[in-house]
């Protein structure tokens, strides 16, 4: 994923984000700076204290938002690359114009600082999951990276983890607080589009894939790479430099994982919002033809489909309703049946899915303590469609999903994809 | 480890490759002979890597077969992980037998990773094996027991725990506090609230971390019933550690019925303002039982930052009652106060806000009049005589307040009224907001062509220069094939200022239409600086849009011709590389026989021949007449870096070695291409030494430049 971002100041954003909705469409977690007590300056004791784990080139984005707000001070920096952590120090400490930025190699030192209250986690996603859970457990709400989980376990362990632990989880799901997309899938969600019949992602190559286990290299001095650490969660196997890109590493587990979870937590969660954030599809259909389909409980089809789209850039959806149909993508723009579905209203163009307002979001959440719009619930439904798919791909046939129990209906060989064992000492 | 002589598994392993049938059920006497295979590797002196990955395939299609060899594993360190992916997944009693015998000979972190499989399984046969390990000498060991007990969560585990909770050292009290939490969770599940109660309060008393607090007082709650979870919950809320006051306004959400929410009204209006701010937003995510004259009586009157997160709040929770108030408070002199009513006031939802709204709009009088029109705009209300009614307001405030709402709300057959605001305003103060607003119009009108036909008229209606380049600017945003000929007219008339507005809104022009207008300013234009930029503008349509291939081949062949700069040639080369086929690789080989481009020229030929597929021969065929032969490169060595920082790239360097003396790397970043940045933040240098066709060269390259190497002489 490009990380060719549009970085755009908050205030024009909640301007913007009442010119398109009109109604209490983005309203509910955002309140006034002044309302919260802050009224421009921040107080000390308003801040809120941050470090970030695993900052390399997305990280190094979101981190530039989170120094945009001015009620975060960044204090921590954890990677198990010197080099990333030299980089980051740097960056935060030039930002706030101190040498404060402390550095760690073991992510559990940073979890054990009582000062610290939240956490930016964009490790690559082995880590994801885990991490998270981790941070929950010591009392850290987090804003972290996609895909979130490696499997449909991971995803329902991390919802109930947030939902005991009381924390504040926010995931990387930056279109939810993009207007263009919180739009159509207001139109969706809202019956404008009559009956909804169909909701599509874009999954942007339908591969699984798995990391492997490659020729032993030297393996360098663990504070230059701690090869352990990042091996973290996944299975033993030995040091070598081609795994360390940390984006593809062990991305989804088991056999399954790759294109489809990639993308499809982006998109696949614009399309579970459309559809009013319900549980995830019943029904999996094999690929074919370039298209998964997959079948809510009610009847309406989620689609990965590969090609067909309007070119709206990165991330395309499409909703279809019985009267009416949305495309929305990431250049902003969005494309309507009819313009009459705007009734009037003019819908604010984001290009570039800017995640200012995603973490804006997150922080405000930090401090009233509601959800933020890519909760652990959120995240949890449409993970657990993009793991079902990958299931239903690697299995190349049909697979059930039962939303009550979460496990494959009469599938033994799919519900064994469901979860994977961690290497030792690490668990959920 | 023995080290395999093939590449293992390297990263992408399409799943559909031999690891899995493609059948679309997979019969029982089918797997059989698989796990048979599966086996003999694990029996024998296979590489551990074929053994990994064969323990993955196995937690697919091992059966209780494949538990003995698994197990065998678990001493293992490299390989424990991996078979414990197969025996967590394997069904039945054999995987959970084998996982607790092993819990009698393994040690350190092996025993821990064993013990965390048999949690994730929940085996509750290992309830004794994993409270005997709550006293183990390791504390890793301790808290992994601890938390698998938990994950049992059965009456014997939760006793183990409790039991252990007054009893263990401080090290593994929190993971037991945590498996007291998860057993305490499961009762409460399972309808068994008193002894969930009993757990969690047992931890809420003991001497454990905070954040086991917080998890046992969140559940203490919401085990309890109201008339005790109430005081409980307002108890927290008057903590004064933070993170409790905290966990009480995330409780207070999930809190079911609807007797806590006078509680929290009462305790929003006890309470300090910053934390009464806070409350009022975890009332207010309680939109259906919400006492919302509490939260109407905060936004009224109180210390201002409870009062914003109010008003703010009835946003969500607001009805047609919260009217008068809120308008009274969007006429306040403090202007984040009424900002915020006015805000919500635009938010609230109901027709019958709607209806109230559009009947006090005639009775309006002083502030309140340009209020209600501005409601009127913000919530899209049809009033649109009455708006044109207030246009003919002597009150500034009134007539920018009707333009706005008249932007928001006309529909095409009254925009002349916007347009004649435009053209000729009764009070010329009113011309810049009358602009937007006919901007704000035009740009949602169904039907833009008749939109643009009444801007374009308009146009002809004025003799203000000023007023006209308004018009072009709305006639841009809206688009469409009369937009273009009014612009396209525009850049090509006489006056500097139109031209100059013209010719920047098509070079910003939105749709691929204007390439051909672009194209003829760029031959026509009268001044220089508007060819340039018609050029530009062309150039950018070729760059950015969807096109297809042939009329991009064919805008680059124009654009070439038209091209004056050895500057804006190289622009084309861009274009021809980005888009690689057979028409743009004519255009670039066409481009090497002209000497000021022959350098910028050759390595997008060869980039363009390495990217393109279809007839290799013609193609090969097609860089000989360029001059540019096919060659052998080697990469003898290749190191990138700076000063005595430096990686060696050799092998990867190789692996990108095609047939030509030019070399494309994955990523145009050469750290992306190089596994990584050797020497962050300093500049770096790609040094090469290779040959060609057996003749040794050198060469060096900036930092993501290009490695065109030359040929050695």
């Amino acid at each position: 994923m490009s990380d060719t971002v549009t970085q755009v100041p908050r205030r024009a954003f909640l301007k913007s984000a009442l010119s398109v909705t009109g109604t209490a469409m983005l309203a509910p977690t955002i309140i006034p700076s002044s309302a919260l007590g802050l009224d421009g300056a921040v107080a000390p004791s308003d801040r809120i204290v941050v470090g970030g784990i695993g900052i390399g080139n997305r990280g190094t984005y979101d981190l530039s938002c989170f120094l945009q707000q001015p009620d975060v001070q960044f204090v921590a920096v954890c990677d198990v690359k010197e080099r990333r952590r030299l980089a980051v120090k740097k960056i935060a400490d030039d930002h706030h114009g101190n040498e404060n930025c402390d550095m760690y190699r073991d992510f559990r030192d940073l979890l054990d600082r009582s000062d610290i209250d939240a956490l930016l986690i964009a490790t690559g996603p082995n880590w994801h999951a885990t991490m998270a859970m981790n941070a929950a457990k010591a009392g850290k709400d987090m804003y972290c990276e996609k895909p979130v989980t490696k499997n449909i376990s991971q995803s329902l362990i991390l919802a109930e983890t947030m939902r005991r632990t009381g924390r504040v989880f926010q995931a990387g799901t930056q279109r939810r607080n993009l207007p263009h997309f919180a739009f159509a899938c207001e139109l969706a969600r809202t019956g404008r589009l009559g009956k909804l019949k169909k909701v599509y992602a874009h999954p942007a190559g339908m591969q699984a894939m798995m990391s492997g286990w490659l020729p032993p290299e030297p393996e360098p001095d663990r504070e230059v790479v701690d090869w352990n650490m990042y091996l973290g969660p996944a299975a033993w196997r030995p040091f070598n430099e081609k795994l360390l890109d940390g984006f593809n590493f062990e991305k989804g587990g088991g056999l399954v994982g790759g294109g489809v979870l990639e993308w499809g937590s982006h998109c696949v969660d614009l399309c579970q919002w459309a559809v009013g954030d319900c549980p995830p599809p019943v029904e999996y259909d094999p690929p074919k033809d370039g298209e998964l389909v997959a079948r809510y409980e009610n009847g309406t089809e989620l689609i990965f489909r590969e090609k067909g789209w309007i070119p709206l850039g990165s991330c395309p959806v499409r909703f279809e309703g019985e009267t009416g149909w949305v495309e929305a993508g990431d250049s902003g723009k969005i494309v309507l049946s009819s313009p009459e579905l705007l009734a009037g209203r003019q819908v604010e163009e984001i290009g570039g899915y800017p995640a200012t307002f995603h973490v804006r979001d997150f922080l405000d959440c930090v401090k009233t303590r509601s959800k933020p719009k890519g909760n652990a619930d959120a995240a949890c439904n449409a993970h657990i469609a993009c793991h079902a798919a990958n299931i239903a791909l690697a299995l190349d046939r049909q697979v059930k999903f039962d939303n009550t129990t979460h496990t494959f209906i009469d599938d033994e060989q799919a519900n064994r994809l469901r979860s994977e064992a961690l290497r030792e000492p690490w668990r959920l | 480890m023995q080290n395999s002589q093939r590449i293992t598994q390297f990263v992408i392993l399409l799943v559909t490759l031999n690891l899995l049938w493609t059948a679309t059920a997979v019969a029982e006497d089918a797997v059989a002979p698989q796990e048979a295979e599966l086996l003999a590797v694990l029996r024998s002196d296979a590489p551990a890597a074929d053994k990994a990955i064969t323990c993955k395939k196995l937690a697919i299609y091992g059966s209780a077969e494949a538990v003995p060899d698994l197990a065998k594993l678990l001493a293992d360190p490299e390989l424990n992980s991996w078979a414990r992916i197969a025996l967590e997944a394997i069904p039945g009693e054999e995987a959970d037998e084998a996982l607790r015998n092993a819990t009698e000979s393994l040690d350190g972190l092996l025993l821990v990773g064993t013990i965390n499989s048999i949690g994730v399984r929940q085996d509750a046969q290992a309830v004794e094996i994993l409270s005997a390990h709550l006293q183990d000498a390791d504390s890793d060991v301790a808290s992994a027991a601890a938390v698998a007990l938990g994950h049992v969560g059965n009456a014997s585990a939760s006793e183990s725990l409790r039991q252990a909770l007054a009893t263990a050292s401080l090290s593994v009290r929190s993971s037991i506090a945590e498996g007291c939490v998860l057993c305490a969770e499961s009762f409460l599940a399972d309808g068994d609230s008193d002894t969930a109660r009993q757990i969690y309060d047992e931890v809420r008393a003991a001497d454990v971390p905070l954040q086991r607090v917080i998890e046992a007082t969140r559940g203490a709650i919401l085990a309890r019933k109201e008339d005790e979870a109430i005081p409980l919950l307002m108890e927290q809320f008057r903590s004064p550690v933070k993170q409790l006051f905290q966990l009480a306004l995330g409780t207070a959400r999930e809190f079911p019925g609807g007797d806590v929410d006078q509680a929290l009204a009462n305790e929003m209006r006890r309470t300090s303002p910053e934390r009464a701010a806070l409350i009022i937003q975890a009332m207010a995510d309680r939109p259906e039982t919400v006492v919302l004259t509490a939260v109407l009586d905060a936004a009224r009157q109180g210390p201002k930052e409870v009062r914003l997160s109010a008003i703010e709040a009835l946003k969500r929770i607001g009805d047609v009652s919260c009217l008068p108030s809120l308008l009274e408070i969007a006429l306040e002199t403090d202007e984040d106060v009424a900002g915020t009513a006015k805000d919500t006031l635009s938010e609230i939802p109901g027709d019958d806000v709607d209806g109230q709204i559009l009947a006090l709009l005639p009775q309006s009088e002083g502030g309140m009049y340009p209020l209600m029109i501005e409601l009127v705009g913000r919530r899209r209300l049809q009033a649109v005589p009455e708006l044109i009614k207030a246009l003919e307001s002597s009150d500034n405030d009134v007539r920018s307040a009707a333009l706005i709402a008249l932007g928001e709300t006309v529909n095409l057959d009254r925009l002349d009224v916007l347009v004649n605001q435009v053209v000729s305003p009764d009070h010329s103060d009113d011309a810049p907001v009358a602009q937007r607003a006919l901007k704000a119009a035009s740009v949602r009108m169904p039907d833009r062509e008749a939109c643009a036909v009444m801007l374009a008229d308009a146009i002809d209606q004025t003799p203000s220069v000023k007023t006209m380049s308004a018009l072009l600017e709305i006639l841009a945003a809206v688009g469409g094939t009369r937009s273009l000929e009014a612009v396209g007219a525009a850049a090509n008339s006489a006056d500097a200022q139109l031209q100059d507005t013209g010719t920047r809104l098509l070079g910003q022009w939105m749709t691929a239409d204007a390439a051909p207008v672009l194209l003829d300013l760029s031959k026509s234009a009268s001044d220089g600086k508007y060819r340039d930029r018609a050029f530009r503008g062309y150039l950018r349509i070729a760059r950015q849009f969807v096109l297809p291939e042939q009329e991009r081949v064919d805008m680059c062949e124009q654009a070439f011709e038209m091209s004056r700069r050895p500057a804006d040639q190289k622009l084309v080369l861009e274009v021809l590389e980005r888009y690689p086929n057979a028409g743009m690789l004519g255009l670039a080989i066409q481009a090497m026989q002209t000497p000021e481009l022959k350098d910028d020229a050759t390595p997008v030929v060869l980039k363009i021949a390495e990217k393109i597929g279809g007839d290799q021969k013609q193609i090969i065929e097609q860089l000989s007449k360029a001059g540019l032969e096919k060659v052998k490169l080697e990469i003898v060595q290749a190191e990138y870096g700076a000063g005595t920082t430096q990686k060696n790239v050799t092998d990867i360097l190789q692996e990108q070695v095609r047939n030509f003396p030019l070399i494309t790397l994955k990523s145009n970043s050469y750290n992306t291409s190089f596994g990584g940045d050797p020497a962050p933040g300093v500049v770096k240098e790609l040094k090469v030494r290779y040959r060609i066709d057996g003749k040794e060269g050198e060469a060096s390259f900036a930092e993501n430049a290009p490695i065109f190497l030359p040929l050695p002489k």
